[in-house]
């Protein structure tokens, strides 16, 4: 499932480019090529090209080109790859020809498949990533676009009549009937299509009711194969006379396995409890609770050093974590040796175990000088430490210049990860799992958390672990949309950053940014706290990774709520005439 | 043109894999579906619960009646748009069948001495191979269906395979059209439990040949002598994908049912061998190996079992003492593979016999191609081609897998994608002596 979400966004890193004049320009060969390639393609949502900076450390300092594909849902990237190379247009070979200086093999055949195997070799499939308008392919978005606007040319015009008056279910049911009698419409007819997460899955009890029968299914095929297995253990040791005592552990083992699976299962329905008891019930009766929990998110998020979050912070550590982590391992316990944790050896054990891991923390925090100021850096703690005169780019400006008007806004951020890249790299790959998951199952309205407005956005890590490459796709500008993440995907946002740092890099050609001196992530706690809403820190430090696109691709310039409100429009207008429908109708009409 | 826009899988996550698992399965182990058929063959009141139409009556009654159980089950498999196969009759069924027909006539004088002539000439490179394993589909059979089919676009055909503006002698774009034609095939027969990632693939090829046929619309008109028309494109496209992977897949389970039954592939080799020179003219000899073919086929058919659209309230009789009701906008499954082994209707069916006779069941013989009205009209020219295509493997070296079957044939999903074989070592040693 996360596979088909990933594989929607894919990068192709053309590593050590050395055709760095190629011209992109809207009148250049390789735009007007690429341009009526994706267009005819009809599958690649949008796409662009970007220039990578080398590593500092790499030995001929050349840049990586960047092919972003954003495209629609189920295609294998090989597929994808496949179609765009063999394409009559050869407008990838145009754009990748500087790999073969000698204009490659004759015949087209293999120079296609020469091309395609080269950037197999070179696609990189996002670690993680969202997809806002999903559902919906680029056919579909261009389809229910004409019938908004054909159902706001006939609304005025029907306006015009004045048959209707103030009777809105008239009017509503008037242009539905006029659009049903419309035969360019007919493909209207059958509700937007939705994934089973958006559709029959899109309920809480949907999704608690795939994860019982998905653990329904595992116990009917353990009990059967136990089973079986059991009896065939004992028919043997009947007819070999093998002692039964031999054969036990086999049976034991078997028996295990499925008593296992329950207590398991009902460890998790514990701890379920107990979070929605502590974090969901308690704060809902209680206010004194509410506050109290409050109190200790804000302190956490606090993205200055001030006396109280520092005293939050230590606390959490001292209590909150072991205890937490007890819990952990008494489900643990329960799950594996259910007889243990009855006894009270186990209970002085684990008191003694929390003790000890308090007293850790304890040091670990008394030691760790990590979130403090260097002495005579003269920065104050309750401020954040960032150069006020931060100047983004002229060639990030520009790009976002292009794009602001009736264009959905393009950024490309590169950052380093950091040391031990293969611990760090495992990190950021569990956490965009999580993301991507969240994103898939819970966040199907468009929104990120609260984040609106992603159409595209996906995280890849790159260069064999060394780098980490964000492209996202999204409405309204640079400053509002990381705003959105801020406050709206705080935890999720973290997640994906706090393993990066950004090291000093030249720029990829002349006219494109650099990084002079090596930044970090702003601090975090618990590893989903803080980070982002060191909000100053951050969003300098998401402006310093930036780089500018060279070329920008949009198979449909429409904002995710035009997308959502044309696909609205389209079921209520073809479905069930009732006060839900037409009031979607006007307000369709009227926005 | 009705194109047919992607559509999310609303299954909830692994069941959709699930059952194309269980379908692709079932297809590659056809003995076990064979045995599902005996069981609804003997009770076919079972069979009516889940609206399957196991006995050769049952099966005849429901292929019958087009207008009950309607081949529009087909139309959301076909990613190129809409084709003959799933429509139901009406002006532009009509119109269609009738270009069709005259496409197909154009096949007539030139088979089977067409398709003789390009297996003549890939036996000949392949008597060269030695003991070298090769690709039955992709080195043989996808060939000679190929030049066979040459008529049905005629002087357009190799600028078809080649694009627009490819070369037409760059064989890797006729190979590159035909993968392209193969996807969009194997839609139709992975049918609706298809996933996601098959499906498509099915549209990428169908949109790339859309693309393609339009390119070369004009020498596709010249060649058909036709007026330009958006239904012309429309033909050309369903003609295209329907005719030649359809064939080759039937090919390719022909040898594989062939390659299982060592005593008629050595009795056919013997016979073949005596004949020596004059292979290619034996009349006898032809009827014999088209006979092998058919029941070969029977045995494995490509299209095991079909889907029919309900489109109002009815029932059809499944051969128990009442009739299955079938609600109507559902659908039904035609098991034709149980009806070409149903006992009652097949005299000594489990037995390999292609010289039976099969007297007043000789429209059954035909079941894999369809049945009634909207049977499939290249039926004879199909076969015409597997014979010639069964007749030069005949003559080569002992064929044999290069492997155990679950490792020299490579499945696609339900296609079989590769079938790798190669000359028995004697053989091989003999031909190069």
């Amino acid at each position: 499932m996360l596979k088909m979400v990933r594989q929607q966004m894919i990068c192709i890193i053309a590593t050590r480019w050395s055709d760095v004049s190629m011209d992109f320009s809207d009148t250049g060969d390789v735009y007007l090529a690429l341009k009526a390639l994706f267009e005819d393609v009809e599958v690649v949502q949008f796409a662009s090209i970007a220039l990578l900076p080398a590593r500092a450390d790499s030995p001929d300092q050349l840049p990586s080109l960047m092919l972003e594909l954003a495209i629609e849902e189920g295609i294998d990237p090989r597929d994808m790859l496949y179609r765009l190379v063999n394409h009559p247009s050869r407008a990838m070979w145009s754009l990748y020809r500087s790999y073969a200086p000698d204009g490659g093999p004759d015949i087209e055949s293999s120079r296609n498949e020469h091309l395609l195997e080269k950037l197999m070799e070179r696609l990189s499939i996002a670690e993680g990533g969202f997809v806002g308008a999903r559902d919906r392919t680029a056919r579909q978005i261009q389809k229910e676009k004409e019938l908004l606007d054909w159902t706001r040319n006939e609304a005025r015009a029907l306006k015009a009549t004045k048959q209707y008056g103030a009777d809105r279910a008239s009017f509503a049911l008037a242009l539905a009937r006029r659009a049903f009698q419309d035969p360019q419409f007919e493909w209207a007819f059958e509700p937007a299509p939705r994934s089973y997460w958006r559709g029959s899955g899109a309920s809480i009890s949907a999704k608690v009711g795939y994860v019982l029968v998905v653990f329904c299914l595992w116990l009917t095929v353990v009990w059967p194969v136990s089973a079986l297995l059991g009896g065939l253990i004992r028919v043997c040791a009947w007819l070999f006379e093998v002692l039964r005592s031999a054969v036990q552990p086999a049976i034991d083992a078997i028996y295990w396995v499925l008593c296992a699976s329950i207590r398991g299962a009902i460890a998790l329905i514990v701890l379920g409890l107990l979070w929605w008891l502590f974090l969901i019930a308690l704060p809902a009766l209680s206010a004194r609770w509410r506050h109290w929990l409050d109190g200790i998110y804000r302190e956490l998020e606090r993205p200055t050093q001030t006396q109280s979050s520092s005293r939050t912070y230590v606390l959490c550590w001292i209590f909150g974590v072991p205890l937490v982590l007890a819990l952990l391992a008494c489900a643990l316990v329960f799950t594996i040796w259910p007889g243990v944790i009855l006894s009270t050896f186990f209970a002085q054990k684990v008191l003694v175990a929390t003790g000890l891991l308090a007293i850790f923390a304890l040091i670990c925090v008394a030691v760790d000088r990590s979130d403090r100021p260097a002495k005579g850096s003269g920065s104050d703690p309750h401020e954040d430490d960032v150069p006020r005169a931060q100047q983004v780019h002229q060639s990030i400006d520009s790009c976002e210049a292009l794009l602001a008007e009736e264009r959905v806004a393009h950024m490309v951020s590169l950052t380093d990860i950091r040391n031990p890249n293969g611990w760090s790299a495992w990190w950021i790959r569990v956490s965009l799992g999580i993301v991507t998951l969240f994103g898939r199952v819970f966040f199907t309205g468009g929104r990120l958390g609260d984040a609106p407005g992603i159409h595209f956005g996906h995280w890849h890590i790159i260069e064999g672990g060394r780098r980490y490459l964000f492209c996202s796709n999204y409405d309204g500008n640079f400053g509002g949309y990381l705003d959105d993440f801020i406050n709206g995907a705080t935890a999720g946002t973290t997640l994906a950053w706090r393993w990066t740092t950004l090291l000093p890099r030249k720029s990829a050609v002349f006219g494109q940014p650099e990084v002079k001196e090596p930044r970090s992530f702003p601090p975090t706690r618990f590893a989903i706290f803080r980070g982002v809403k060191c909000e100053m820190k951050f969003k300098s430090y998401a402006r310093d990774s930036m780089l500018p696109h060279v070329y920008r691709f949009e198979a449909r310039k429409a904002t995710l709520d035009q997308i959502d409100l044309a696909t609205a429009l389209r079921d209520a207008l073809f479905g069930e005439r009732n006060d839900k429908n037409d009031d979607l109708i006007m307000r369709a009409i009227e926005s | 043109m009705k194109v047919p826009t992607s559509k999310p899988d609303a299954l909830p996550p692994g069941v959709r894999r699930f059952l194309y698992f269980v379908f692709c399965w079932l297809n590659r182990n056809i003995i076990v579906l064979r045995g599902i058929g005996a069981v609804l063959r003997l009770f076919p009141y079972v069979g009516g619960w889940f609206g399957v139409a196991a006995r050769a009556s049952a099966v005849r009654g429901v292929m019958t009646r087009p207008q009950s159980f309607s081949n529009t089950a087909h139309a959301p498999n076909l990613a190129s748009g809409e084709y003959l196969i799933g429509m139901d009759p009406g002006p532009t069924y009509a119109a269609d069948k009738q270009l069709l027909d005259e496409r197909l006539d154009a096949l007539k004088p030139t088979l089977p001495a067409s398709a003789d002539q390009e297996a003549r000439r890939l036996v000949a490179d392949l008597k060269n191979q030695g003991t070298k394993p090769f690709d039955l589909i992709e080195d043989y059979l996808m060939w000679i269906v190929f030049r066979a089919m040459d008529p049905l676009f005629g002087s357009a055909t190799d600028r078809m395979a080649a694009g627009a503006h490819g070369n037409v002698k760059d064989s890797g774009l006729q190979r590159q059209y035909l993968m392209e034609i193969r996807y969009v095939a194997g839609q139709l027969l992975a049918g609706s439990s298809a996933t996601l990632r098959v499906q498509r693939r099915a549209e990428l090829c169908a949109d790339a040949l859309r693309a393609r046929i339009s390119g070369v619309s004009n020498d596709i008109q010249q060649a058909w002598k036709v007026p330009a028309s958006p239904d012309l494109e429309r033909n050309a496209v369903g003609l295209a994908w329907i005719s030649h992977p359809v064939t080759v897949q039937s090919g390719a389970l022909v040898v594989q049912e062939l390659l299982r039954r060592p005593e008629v592939h050595k009795a056919l080799r013997d016979e073949a061998a005596k004949l020596g020179d004059k292979v290619w003219q034996c009349g006898n000899f032809r009827n014999s190996v088209r006979n092998h073919v058919l029941e070969l086929m029977r045995f494995r058919p490509i299209f095991p079992l079909l889907a029919r659209d309900v489109p109002r309230d009815t029932e059809f009789q499944t051969g128990a003492r009442r009739n299955a009701p079938c609600p109507g906008g559902g659908k039904m499954t035609v098991l034709s593979i149980a009806a070409m082994f149903d006992p009652q209707a097949i005299p000594d069916s489990k037995q390999f016999c292609p010289s039976r006779d099969w007297g007043k069941q000789e429209d059954l013989r035909w079941l894999m191609f369809g049945y009634g009205t909207r049977q499939c009209p290249a039926r004879v020219y199909a076969v015409e081609i597997l014979t010639s295509a069964l007749i030069g493997l005949l003559i080569l070296p002992e064929l044999q897998l290069t492997d155990r079957e679950s490792k020299a044939i490579t499945y696609d999903g339900a296609l079989m994608s590769d079938m790798s074989v190669r000359f028995t070592e004697q053989a091989g040693k003999d031909s190069h002596a």
